[in-house]
């Protein structure tokens, strides 16, 4: 029986048996996936749903509970941590169409339609198949490195959409930040408590501590001695490293316990909302 | 959403057209970055242990930089980056770039890490290599402490890295003396402590932009990171402790002013909202 | 090709581009939004490829014979089920994995993370005071150099955590003896909350201005410093 089994799991040689392979493991898929939903009513999805959780969060937090023996360490669950986690790697991998799906569709209906704005949907399209086609054509050149100053084009174009394109507009779109975050810092920043008077004190003591010319302002003060202390970048220091530090970590704490209770109640599935609900 | 025009003078204090800041910003900037008006940068401790932790790492191990970011924040970790690549060919450590959350980190950090690599004579394979963006979130982590090479496969040349010189011998989390974690994602450090750094007590390292760093000051003082870079000022740091100025240092100047006229705009704004009040006290009285 | 001067070009007229949405919303900006967009999905199919899956599923399950791999597809796309009525429990199945395989990620990380933290918060509320040699005092300024260190460091590390700490503990009303206690505790710990928010605004003001100058620096060194040599030396 063992046998068997680990002739039929050995790998195939040759295109037929391997397509044959893949055929038949295909069609076991389907007819599991089909009996499945055929024979499991509402309340057996939810078993299965349940267990399935259940198994996942088990195998990984068992593996680090058990005790580990020998050496190198280990219990009878380390061998499957590598190869589970790198076909689920595998598997989280294919989602990426998820998103793009979604872009496809609305931006798809913008042109389909001629919605106002359509041209935008189409130099998104546009944008998306030449970066990709460029891109997959890049690699399949494997041009030598240190690259030559004329590159073949498919590599110019590529270059051309992610050094001259992709990256400066997400850098731009980002630095447009500065900009709001001056216009909000003169609007919005108005000492109307003495909490945010104190908040605005550290605020002027971080910013002028971290950069050379808050350095330069106390500089005239002797560095050694409790004067020392008073230098805008020691002062600076102290508020990061001995008052917000604290703070930081309480609020950790907090996380840290409302994540494991999340947890908790996700891998037992005891979570309820949109996503838990039956299916109407 | 429109703002109802100044009725006085305290009141334009605080009413200033947002074209009148973003101007001031840019020009601010502009003129700094054309004639600056440098001041000396002092090394902070935490960039001297970033420092002192990648030259204390074993030899005959491999350090791993993970460049978990993208060009949103390479004005910062871009500097990051190259100040710590800079330091690993300096001290002859043998490196590897990787990333395993923005895809782009990968190839813009291959970007930096070429020019500087000729510099000092690097060979790709045998002093660098660039293990390349790998999905799959925490899951590249847990494979890869048990497995470097199955987990990695291909380089971002398209290579196996079971085929570079330098990954000869390159097992599993044991062969990795220090780990660098380049980022301006929040969580990533979290992930890369609960599974790599606390268990294995691989040595752990960060780079981080400078909103996201007044979060981890309390896993430096924890010991649980040996330093980090905080900001364009880390790596500006970096490279006056490697003799060296780069980009960082460029900026920092720029950013002084920067930091000056930000400070000024929110006391004029609290001048005049403050004056204003008073005159509306002494009317209604 | 050469690409670098259409490289060098297309960052300028991309940069330009977004920046014009600081005078308003207009085409230019909005052009560009979707053309960043499209690029940003390009890429991320590209690497989920040539990164990820090429390596790892299509060259073991095509040219090493492990056809176990397309079992891995078939799990990966039971997610597109959440576009079927029908068929909606199959991608909960999986999403219930992934929430599974994260949970049991919680429980492995929580003491890594936070354990060191816990014991990295047990400070020294008192100095180690070791005379230099067996018989003689301490001078008095030592003791009190000692002393102030470890009261302005210490004790106001330890104060500020459980203040902040008992900001955060919604269990227990203000009422009644422990709990007017605890609400004074509360807020003592807004206030020390306001200085490290006051601190994270610092490094914020910081972050956002270090990426407008990198842009800047672009612009100036990089582009107008390939045709105007003043602007080329200066960078």
């Amino acid at each position: 029986m063992r046998q068997t089994v680990l002739k039929l799991l050995a790998p195939t040689t040759g295109t037929a048996s391997l397509v044959a392979h893949l055929a038949a493991a295909l069609l076991v898929c389907a007819l599991l996936l089909f009996a499945l939903h055929r024979l499991l009513g509402p309340r057996g999805r939810r078993w299965l749903i349940a267990a399935v959780t259940f198994a996942g969060g088990l195998f990984y937090g068992l593996e680090y509970f058990l005790p580990a023996h020998g050496k190198p360490e280990k219990n009878f669950l380390t061998p499957w941590i590598e190869p589970v986690s790198v076909a689920l790697t595998v598997v989280f991998a294919f989602t990426v169409g998820l998103g793009i799906y979604s872009l496809c569709q609305v931006h798809g209906r913008n042109v389909g339609r001629r919605r106002p704005g359509w041209h935008n949907s189409l130099a998104f399209f546009a944008a998306m198949v030449a970066m990709f086609v460029s891109g997959l054509w890049e690699h399949h050149l494997r041009l030598p490195e240190p690259l030559p100053a004329v590159v073949p084009w498919p590599k110019g174009v590529y270059e051309v959409l992610f050094n001259g394109l992709y990256g400066p507009l997400q850098a731009a779109t980002f630095s447009l930040l500065a900009f709001y975050i001056a216009s909000a810092a003169y609007r919005a920043f108005r000492i109307r408590s003495a909490e945010a008077g104190l908040m605005m004190a550290a605020a002027f003591i971080v910013m002028l501590g971290q950069v050379p010319f808050g350095r330069w302002l106390t500089s005239w003060l002797p560095a050694a001695g409790p004067l020392g202390s008073l230098r805008l970048e020691v002062l600076g220091d102290y508020v990061l490293t001995w008052l917000n530090t604290p703070a930081q970590r309480a609020i950790a704490f907090g996380v840290a316990v409302g994540a494991l209770a999340m947890s908790l109640r996700l891998w037992l599935s005891l979570e309820r909302g949109t996503f838990f609900s039956e299916q109407s | 959403m429109a703002q109802a025009p100044a009725t006085g003078s305290w009141d334009y204090l605080q009413r200033m057209p947002r074209y009148v800041i973003y101007l001031l910003l840019a020009g601010v900037v502009l003129w700094q970055l054309l004639a600056p008006i440098r001041f000396p940068i002092v090394p902070s401790s935490t960039t001297r242990d970033v420092y002192k932790a990648i030259r204390a790492a074993p030899e005959n191990k491999l350090i791993i930089i993970s460049v978990d970011w993208d060009a949103s924040t390479q004005a910062e970790t871009g500097p990051q980056t190259a100040a710590v690549i800079r330091a690993c060919f300096e001290s002859g450590k043998r490196f590897a770039l990787m990333n395993w959350t923005a895809p782009m980190g990968a190839k813009l950090a291959n970007d930096i890490a070429r020019p500087i690599a000729e510099q000092y004579h690097a060979e790709y394979g045998r002093d660098w290599c660039n293990w390349g963006f790998k999905s799959g979130g925490a899951n590249v982590l847990m494979a890869m402490v048990k497995n470097i090479p199955e987990t990695m496969g291909n380089d971002v040349r398209g290579k196996r890295v079971t085929s570079l010189p330098m990954m000869k011998g390159v097992r599993d989390i044991k062969d990795i003396g220090l780990v660098v974690e380049v980022t301006g994602l929040a969580g990533v450090t979290e992930t890369w402590i609960g599974l790599v750094q606390g268990p294995y007590q691989t040595p752990l390292t960060a780079a981080y932009t400078a909103v996201m760093a007044p979060g981890y000051y309390a896993y430096t003082d924890s010991g649980q990171l040996k330093g980090m870079l905080v900001g364009v000022k880390g790596a500006a740091e970096m490279e006056v402790l490697e003799r060296k100025p780069g980009l960082g240092s460029a900026i920092m100047s720029a950013q002084s002013w920067g930091h000056i006229l930000i400070l000024a705009l929110i006391i004029l704004g609290n001048t005049g909202y403050l004056l204003a009040r008073g005159r509306a006290r002494r009317e209604r009285a | 090709m050469n690409p670098e001067v259409p490289v060098l070009w297309a960052t300028a007229i991309a940069t330009l581009g977004v920046y014009t949405i600081l005078y308003r919303e207009n085409p230019i900006s909005r052009l560009f939004e979707h053309i960043f967009v499209g690029l940003a999905a390009g890429y991320l199919i590209l690497v989920t490829w040539t990164q990820n899956l090429e390596a790892k599923w299509w060259a073991p399950m095509v040219h090493q014979g492990r056809w176990q791999w397309i079992f891995a597809p078939v799990i990966g796309l039971l997610f597109y089920f959440i576009y079927s009525r029908r068929l909606l429990w199959m991608a909960r199945l999986v999403m219930g994995l992934t929430f599974g395989t994260a949970a049991g990620y919680t429980f492995r990380q929580f003491f890594p993370i936070n354990a060191p933290q816990i014991t990295a918060s047990f400070k020294p509320l008192r100095p180690d005071l070791v005379p230099p040699s067996a018989g003689e005092a301490l001078h008095p300024l030592r003791v009190l150099d000692a002393w102030g260190y470890v009261i302005l460091h210490n004790w106001v590390f330890a104060i500020i955590l459980f203040t902040v700490l008992s900001y955060f503990f919604f269990s227990v009303p203000h009422e009644g003896r422990f709990g007017r206690v605890l609400g004074r505790s509360s807020m003592a710990g807004r206030w020390f909350l306001m200085i490290a928010f006051g601190a994270m605004f610092g490094n914020t003001v910081m972050a956002r201005l270090s990426l407008f100058i990198g842009r800047m620096q672009f612009l100036l060194f990089d582009w107008l410093g390939h045709y105007v040599t003043w602007f080329g030396g200066r960078g």
